[in-house]
């Protein structure tokens, strides 16, 4: 995870580049950035594929129910199923040598059983993968969206207001960048996974996904509220904002109506980008045990599930992976095409 | 006895040395006779290299309480009396070791009077005293000791050495004669576990000007075959030869093969079975992944050794909080869960045997019984799910909402989520909290945090029943709000605690009917009280390299190492 | 500008500080971590973990604890470890920085390598299918996570393919430089390549960017009309320009994963470098090597964007209100 994170921090240093960009154009800018979107072939294949993706996902249960017939997430370790003609156990046991260990099935490659093949506690692999998919996909769009929010507010606050306020939220910036993420959700986890967490309203049960989802989120708030202030920065030189400013029109109104609109186009590319970034990082975690937690699975868990399995049964953790790559190609590509048409001047470092 | 301590990479099967009871996979190409049955000075030499992903933590005998560095100690160290270096059954044995004899017992059992052998010299030279005997039980006080206020405390002055150690003299406890070299404890209350006790690395004699504080990664000189040279936790362990051994026991302390031990840290374990594959390393410490054990089993299999082990998996319950304050409620998950199927999950029935007794089989005091089982059978036959479903309904706690805390290592965290899917299914509204493995021990221990259920491991210190159902499951184990309440379901009743105490006593006089009685005490407690799922009795896998030879197992500390051949 | 970087040091000293009270604090917060208990060994008892405490200072207040970690770890640079007793930490890090090191030195050289080629020859080649291939390729490397390729490189190099083509792989490990040159090249080549594919993937795609917008520069059009050749335009004009966002980029990228940045790619093969030992530290939960291995990377992350704010405030004045 620390080789997603760190690439991340350079993003301040070319992005300051975006000082020189010029506010948007009064007109409507967003109809003829979603059309010239619309023509870019790459991106549009590329939001298929995400598509495809979110539906075949949600359509996890139905796969589980009517063609698998079986229960992702309940473990089958004396169960047999049908192959052929053959009736072969889910967990078979070594029966060669001196018969250690117990391999799962391998992939049948039947849709109907077993796709993939099963897990250490003989679940299905391939519903599992669907299920995880979905929790995957919730949690690099939610915390991607939870990210952005948050860092274009601590951004503009930064911006425009500057001095104390400016100063207080950099230093925030930087000890967030700096934090040492995986500490931060060890002890978050063991608080969270064993009472949940009671933040007056805001009831965070245990083993919810919100944890991961906020800790993912919060990681990367750097990573976007840096360029935002940088940008707000140089809005606030421009004539039309200290015209603004001069009739005495309210802080908040300009924040609303001058400088979020000229923000958010950056925002917005910024947002595929942050998905498959956030989506990288959760299966990082999750790897170090401290992601989404079980019975819930995401490609991740799926991942350090297989990992045991790596030399016997390696489809377990390939298929999450290829999963994973797929998802994060077409979030970069529709990125790209995202930044060409709002903002092609733009300079985020690739995708990270 | 504490679990070892390994870094785990994800994909190990965690955990897992301790004892084992011979025989009954023996795959081993050992014979039980063994170190004792003469040198052969042909395969003396060269350097044995063992692998281990991660160090063991302080070198110190009087402090490190892992498995991994105990089964080290055997070569580098000497108590007054040791377990007798031998393959098999004899290995559980206490034989004199710098003692010339073993003691004699006076004072209806409460002076113990030993002999200083003469002419032995520690690794640094210097022969060894009575006052080095002296000197060690007071640093065992000094430097904290983790049983130091369970064990060695019914030594005379002991009490008052765990309170103020800084002036620990033992005075009257230990008493030495330099003029006749005869050193003589006296204990506040006979205890037949006394030689246990000082045949493990913690009784270890070690030279009386060491420090008195935890010496780290410093190595102690000591009196055994073989005496640690550099200990990097980074990088090494280097054993080499000491230069000034001489065998005067080969049941205690026998001439090793090996020039030169080296224990290598920092591999994925992965790695380390690549490593014995390819001949570049001659052993690894830690479990053998899953994914790898079918390889080694039939490609590797003359190089593989499997050995029940005297330990447990199981699951305790609460007994002071919902549901599991509720007998029927911890007998119907005693029903319930399908051992077969956990035996399945750590890696199949050539690695685990599942149980339904507190003691191990094999281990003194073992009584063959199972109380829930699904038919009369005092062998484990399988679940019974509907008798378990008809318990949670009879108790009240249908419905109830457990949350089920395991370790989050691949083999812990599948339990768990076995556990939890079985608790569900009979009725009860389930989670899983994995947490990390160096938190969960701890925190399943602590009454604050309420855990209702949780999935844990223990391995014998010594062979004696107490070991398990004295430590485990009596009131003195049990401490409100501490991280250190072993009693981990914390069972604490009177009449449990007054009957061991009445098998320890009577395990000085009549060890039969003590081990006997003791048997009853495991069944009792298994059918009055379920307070734990006996789950199974994981077994060891030892994978050596190609050329390794001689290989001999203890059932108290595993392999010996330095009895290994490189040549 | 004397008065900047004395106010950018300053910042970064604060940074710091307040990161290590919240790793202190997380520490002490998490149930069940209490390293007197764990010390103290599984069957102590009460006496004893009282005993334990006191000995490693873990009864006195919080702020105390904290002080004296603070001195043992920067004034007398004698702080150990609570798992390996006696352990200390400095030498630890300090034995491990090399082995960073070397695997930064590698991934560098191949991804600014790979990198720039590509970046370049996708930019001479906009609008040709070759510009959209390299880009693609580019993507497929920043999309893929870091620790499944280690295990992918891992399964392909160690399973089924060890006994033919790629026996030659050793298996995991680190051999120094000084040892051995050639076993230290091998036992970190596919590291190396794991490490720097995501690097090289990002920076071919800046540099793309870059170099299609420098082209479009008014300065690049000047030295057209002039009349020089295409290639001479791109190689010593636009490059030249692009290669300077390059170098900051690079600077902050370089500081973090000397500061152990490259944690799952060492875990994955078996190199025990700063990531690695951060890694044990966590999975222990060691604090003092926590928090050794976090001030350490922390310094480096702080170092590196406190000198790349420096450089760029020294370029471009305008940048100093701004930072």
């Amino acid at each position: 995870m620390g080789e997603i994170e760190e690439s991340v921090s350079a993003v301040e240093a070319v992005t300051l580049n975006a000082l020189e960009r010029t506010a948007m154009d009064s007109e409507s800018p967003w109809r003829s950035s979603l059309q010239q979107l619309r023509r870019n072939r790459a991106a549009m294949i590329a939001l298929g594929v995400l598509l495809f993706m979110v539906v075949v996902t949600l359509l996890a249960p139905l796969y589980a129910h009517d063609i698998a017939h079986d229960n992702p997430f309940a473990s089958n370790l004396q169960g047999r199923i049908k192959i052929g003609n053959h009736y072969r156990s889910v967990m078979q046991a070594n029966t060669q040598g001196l018969g250690l260990g117990v391999t799962p099935i391998g992939p049948t490659w039947d849709f109907s059983k077993y796709f993939l093949g099963a897990d250490e506690l003989g679940r299905d692999v391939f519903a599992r993968m669907l299920y995880g998919g979905r929790v995957t996909l919730l949690i690099g769009f939610s915390s991607g969206l939870i990210c952005i929010v948050v860092a274009t507010v601590l951004g503009m606050l930064a911006g425009y207001f500057g001095r104390a306020t400016d100063w207080i939220i950099s230093r925030l910036l930087d000890i967030v960048w700096a934090f040492p993420i995986y500490l931060l959700a060890i002890s978050l986890s063991v608080i969270l996974v064993t009472s949940g967490l009671d933040l007056g309203i805001i009831h965070i049960g245990a083993g919810s996904l919100l944890l991961p989802i906020l800790i993912i989120a919060s990681v990367y708030v750097p990573y976007v509220a840096r360029p935002v202030r940088g940008i707000v920065f140089s809005l606030k030189e421009r004539e039309f904002i200290q015209a603004a400013i001069a009739s005495g029109a309210s802080d908040w109104h300009i924040l609303r109506k001058e400088i979020l609109p000229n923000v958010a186009p950056s925002v917005i590319v910024f947002f595929p980008l942050m998905v498959a970034l956030n989506i990288l990082t959760e299966s990082a975690l999750s790897i170090l045990g401290i992601g989404v937690q079980p019975p819930q699975a995401s490609w991740g868990t799926i991942i350090n599930d297989g990992l045991q399995l790596l030399y016997t049964r390696p489809w377990v953790a390939i298929g999450p992976g290829v999963c994973i790559v797929i998802t994060c190609v077409a979030l970069n590509i529709l990125g790209d095409g995202v930044r060409d048409a709002f903002d092609p001047r733009a300079k985020l470092r690739g995708s990270i | 006895m504490s679990r070892l301590k390994s870094m785990k990479r994800w994909g190990v099967i965690l955990s897992s040395l301790a004892v084992c009871s011979f025989g009954i996979i023996a795959v081993s190409a050992s014979s039980p006779a063994g170190a004792s049955s003469g040198y052969q000075s042909k395969h003396a030499g060269g350097t044995l290299h063992l692998d281990a992903t991660a160090a063991g933590g302080t070198l110190d005998p009087q402090v490190n309480y892992t498995l991994q560095y105990w089964q080290l100690y055997q070569a580098t160290y000497d108590g007054l009396v040791s377990f007798q270096k031998v393959g098999g059954d004899p290995s559980f044995d206490v034989v004199p070791d710098l003692a010339t004899a073993m003691p004699k017992v006076t004072n209806s059992g409460k002076t113990y009077t030993f002999t200083l052998r003469k002419g032995i010299k520690f690794s640094n030279g210097k022969a060894v005293t009575v006052a080095d005997v002296l000197g060690t039980f007071q640093r065992l006080f000094k430097v904290s000791n983790p049983n130091a206020g369970s064990w060695y405390n019914d030594i005379v002055g002991g009490p008052a050495c765990v309170t103020t150690p800084a002036t620990c003299t033992l005075k009257g406890g230990v008493v030495v004669n330099a003029a006749t070299n005869s050193v003589v404890f006296n204990l506040i209350a006979p205890d037949a576990e006394f030689l246990d006790q000082l045949a493990v690395p913690f009784g270890s004699i070690l030279p009386a000007n060491t420090p008195p504080k935890d010496q780290g990664d410093t190595p102690i000189p000591g009196t055994g075959a073989y005496a640690f040279t550099s200990y990097n936790p980074n990088s090494a362990l280097i054993m080499k030869r000491n230069p000034y051994f001489k065998v005067w026991s080969a049941a205690a302390q026998p001439q090793g093969y090996p020039n030169e031990i080296e224990m290598t840290f920092g591999l994925p374990v992965e790695s380390e079975v690549t490593a014995v594959e390819n001949g570049q390393a001659d052993w690894i410490f830690d479990p053998i992944p899953a994914d790898r054990l079918s390889e080694i089993s039939t490609k590797y299999a003359s190089q593989v050794h499997v050995h029940t082990l005297t330990a447990d998996w199981y699951a305790p319950m609460n007994v002071n909080i919902a549901p599991f304050n509720n007998l029927k409620a911890r007998q119907a998950v005693n029903y319930a869960l399908n051992k077969n199927s956990l035996v399945s999950l750590y890696g199949g029935k050539e690695l685990a045997v599942p149980t339904c007794t507190i003691l191990p089989p094999a281990f003194p005091g073992y009584l063959q019984y199972c109380a829930y089982n699904s038919n009369s059978s005092s062998t484990y036959a399988g679940p019974d799910i509907a008798k378990a479903k008809a318990l949670v309904k009879a108790s009240g706690t249908l419905g109830d909402k457990v949350a089920v805390v395991a370790q989050n290592d691949p083999v812990d965290e599948s339990v768990g989520e076995y556990i939890e899917g079985v608790l569900n299914q009979i009725g009860y509204k389930a989670s899983l909290k994995p947490l990390s493995q160096n938190i969960e021990f701890n925190y399943i221990q602590n009454t604050n945090n309420k855990v209702q259920i949780s999935v844990t491991q223990w391995f014998q210190d010594y062979p004696a029943a107490s070991d398990f159902l004295k430590v485990l499951l009596n009131c003195s184990g049990f401490h409100k709000g501490s991280d250190n309440s072993i009693n981990i379901s914390g069972l604490c009743d009177k009449a449990i605690d007054t009957q061991e105490a009445t098998a320890e006593t009577l395990e000085l006089t009549n060890p039969t009917a003590a081990n006997k009685l003791w048997g009853q005490i495991d069944k009792t407690i298994m059918t009055t009280e379920a307070p734990w799922v006996p789950l199974f009795n994981p077994k060891l896998v030892d994978f050596v390299g190609k050329r390794v030879g001689n290989y001999q197992f203890s059932l108290q500390f595993y392999m010996y190492v330095d009895q290994l051949w490189v040549k | 500008m004397l008065r900047f970087i004395a106010k950018r040091l300053a910042s970064a000293i604060l940074v710091m500080f307040t990161i290590s009270v919240l790793v202190f604090l997380i520490f002490f917060a998490t149930p069940g971590v209490n390293p007197a208990s764990r010390i103290a060994g599984r069957t102590a008892s009460p006496a004893v973990l009282r005993q334990v405490s006191k000995e490693f200072g873990l009864n006195r207040p919080l702020p105390i604890r904290y002080g004296l970690m603070m001195y043992h770890l920067f004034i007398k640079q004698d702080l150990t470890s609570y798992v390996n007793i006696g352990d200390r930490i400095i030498p630890q890090i300090t034995a491990a920085a090399p082995i960073t090191l070397s695997l930064i030195f590698g991934a560098v050289v191949i991804w600014l390598l790979v990198g720039i080629s590509g970046g370049v020859i996708a930019a001479k080649n906009k609008g040709k299918f070759v510009d959209p291939l390299v880009m693609f390729f580019g993507i497929a490397a920043i999309s893929i996570p870091v620790y499944w390729l280690g295990e992918m490189v891992s399964l392909v190099t160690q399973g089924g393919l060890h006994n033919s083509i790629f026996a030659w792989v050793p298996n995991g490990g680190y051999v120094s430089l000084t040892q051995n040159p050639w076993q230290w090249a091998l036992h970190l080549f596919f590291p190396w390549l794991t490490l720097a594919s995501l690097y090289a993937g990002i920076y071919a795609r800046v540099l793309r960017g870059e170099l299609i917008n420098n082209m479009n520069e008014d300065y690049i059009r000047t030295a057209r009309a002039k009349g020089l050749s295409e290639r001479r335009i791109l190689y010593r004009h636009a490059l030249r320009c692009s290669l300077i966002s390059i170098v900051s980029l690079f600077g902050l990228d370089v500081g973090v994963l000397v500061g152990g940045a490259a944690l799952l790619t060492e875990v994955v093969f078996g190199l025990q470098g700063v990531g690695w030992l951060t890694y044990q530290g966590l999975q222990n939960l060691d604090l003092p090597l926590i928090m050794g291995c976090v001030m350490y990377g922390a310094f480096f992350v702080v170092l590196a964007s406190a000198a790349v704010d420096v450089i760029y405030a020294y370029i471009d004045p305008r940048i100093r209100v701004v930072a």
